[in-house]
């Protein structure tokens, strides 16, 4: 769907190159992330393929065809969910949601009444957005994202500023777009996020790749395929995951008094990004 | 243009009325032109029967009349967008199947369209000189395109509105500026030949004075559109990222 080869990109005015040669694909109905610290070079990125950012070197294909030979009829086949929310204040939701569907043409819009009702802001339909929360925003920028129903989503930290119960609202939303088909392109700090989210992710930092890989796999490749039990008498063992059950070692260890914790000794993914790059995820 | 794009730049040259209504501080400034045809149609006449001094000043009241018609929406439209800009809506529009050109057409038309009819009417109004309708229509469009001039450069330039309001001041200035020629000697009146508002007060005053205004409406028009595709260009490369 997406194939990225060489990306390079400098800022006007910048000696120092945002994006230093990226190579990377996002295949049709996948969501793949880019996961970095700010300042890594995510967002340039997306910039980019959203045609925001036209100056670039290297080689991107979208659905096979030059990005930079693409017409206006590309917007209609993508929808971008901003990081920050960005509306008319003194316009209603309704109001906000009519004019930017007001330039689509040859697509079905969906239903304003029904995307409002998917992120519960049905009562807020008709009220000026500038008495709405930074959530009730988010999700307003959200339903703007897909109300002309896009192949392609991108998504520039789409849990950022959201409390936990309207971050998880947001992760079920892109999973179902993802059964839907759509192609999804995450950027994030959040390792919970591009953990829950991303079929594949992509480390960045200082605007170069440093892997690519599911988050399952690069979990296991930089942790230990053992579980870690701790008895509350203070003993404490690793045992191998493989015939965990069968394992007679295990069993009669666990029989040797309570069990204060037992977890798995798999790397979470913001150990194994510290771990590739030296970096941390902190904003 | 297709008939759905042609609706788009509609609804966004609509919603920017919405937008003016629902700001008091916009709003408030509808109410100039009020108080310039207030001013031209039945101050300035009484003033100038009461005191004979004023009548040498008559074109520079016109022209200062004309060119604050002209500034409502400079400074409206500037704030529109500017505000757009520290809401971060220009991105969606980045992202938008429209193209920067339709964009600015679907946001200035407007304006222009209403600076050049507030000026014909004030221009056919005032009491003061007989100015052909032909000669009104060229001063009218000569005035209504300072105001893509002055909002493109204003946002080309500006990010936020604090930083709006001090530009503001700074292109008012500038705007008015050339009426310092009328009041220096003939040799430095070239001076201000660098500003484009220069060519409109000229104009005006070869006008009202009976003289051949054509050289200088030619000067006033290609300058206007130079600028005006310069600041587009400007615009454009800087407004939506």
């Amino acid at each position: 769907m997406i194939e990225v080869k060489n990306l390079q990109y400098t800022y006007p005015g910048s000696r120092k190159p945002a994006l230093q040669g990226l190579d990377f694909s996002v295949e049709r109905g996948e969501v793949f992330g880019f996961l970095g610290p700010s300042g890594a070079g995510k967002s340039t990125a997306q910039k980019i393929l959203y045609k925001v950012l036209k100056d670039f070197q290297g080689s991107v294909l979208v659905e096979g065809k030059d990005l930079q030979l693409w017409g206006q009829s590309y917007f209609t086949r993508i929808g971008v969910g901003f990081e920050l929310p960005n509306h008319y204040l003194k316009l209603t939701g309704r109001e906000n949601m009519q004019l930017f569907a007001s330039f689509y043409s040859g697509v079905t819009l969906k239903n304003i009444e029904e995307l409002f009702a998917m992120v519960q802001l049905e009562d807020a339909i008709d009220k000026t957005v500038e008495t709405y929360s930074k959530g009730m925003k988010m999700r307003l920028n959200f339903i703007r994202a897909v109300q002309h129903d896009p192949e392609i989503l991108f998504f520039d930290e789409p849990t950022a500023g959201l409390d936990p119960v309207n971050a998880n609202n947001i992760r079920t939303l892109i999973q179902d777009l993802q059964k839907s088909g759509k192609t999804i392109f995450i950027t994030t700090h959040s390792m919970h996020t591009a953990d829950e989210l991303c079929d594949r992710v992509s480390f960045i930092v200082n605007g170069k790749l440093a892997a690519t890989d599911t988050p399952e796999k690069l979990k296991s490749q930089y942790g230990k395929d053992a579980v870690h039990v701790l008895l509350q008498n203070g003993s404490e063992r690793d045992f191998k995951l493989e015939d965990l059950g069968a394992n007679e070692q295990f069993i009669s260890f666990l029989k040797e008094g309570e069990v204060k914790k037992i977890h798995t000794l798999e790397a979470s993914l913001e150990e194994v990004f510290i771990r590739v790059t030296g970096e941390t995820l902190r904003a | 243009m297709k008939l759905k794009h042609l609706n788009g730049i509609v609804n966004l040259a609509l919603t920017d009325f919405k937008l003016i209504f629902r700001d008091p501080s916009l709003r408030s400034f509808l109410l100039l032109p009020i108080i310039l045809f207030v001013f031209v149609l039945w101050l300035l006449p009484m003033w100038v029967d009461q005191y004979d001094f004023l009548v040498p000043y008559l074109p520079v009241f016109l022209i200062v009349a004309v060119v604050e018609n002209t500034q409502m929406f400079c400074f409206i439209s500037s704030m529109v967008l500017i505000d757009e800009k520290e809401t971060q809506v220009t991105k969606v529009y980045g992202v938008l199947p429209l193209t920067a050109p339709q964009y600015i057409l679907s946001r200035l038309l407007i304006p222009f369209l209403f600076t050049v009819l507030l000026n014909v009417v004030l221009i056919a109004l005032q009491p003061f000189y007989p100015i052909s309708w032909w000669e009104n229509l060229l001063i009218a469009v000569l005035a209504g395109m300072v105001v893509p001039v002055y909002v493109l450069a204003m946002n080309s330039y500006v990010s936020n509105r604090m930083q709006g309001m001090i530009y503001v001041k700074a292109f008012n200035m500038l705007v008015l500026l050339p009426i310092a020629a009328f009041f220096v000697p003939q040799g430095w009146k070239g001076v201000f030949a660098i500003l484009p508002t220069h060519w409109l007060f000229q104009s005006i005053d070869a006008v009202v004075d009976g003289s051949d205004p054509a050289l200088i409406f030619s000067i006033g028009f290609s300058f206007m559109i130079f600028l005006t595709a310069y600041f587009a260009r400007l615009f454009m490369s800087r407004h939506f990222v």
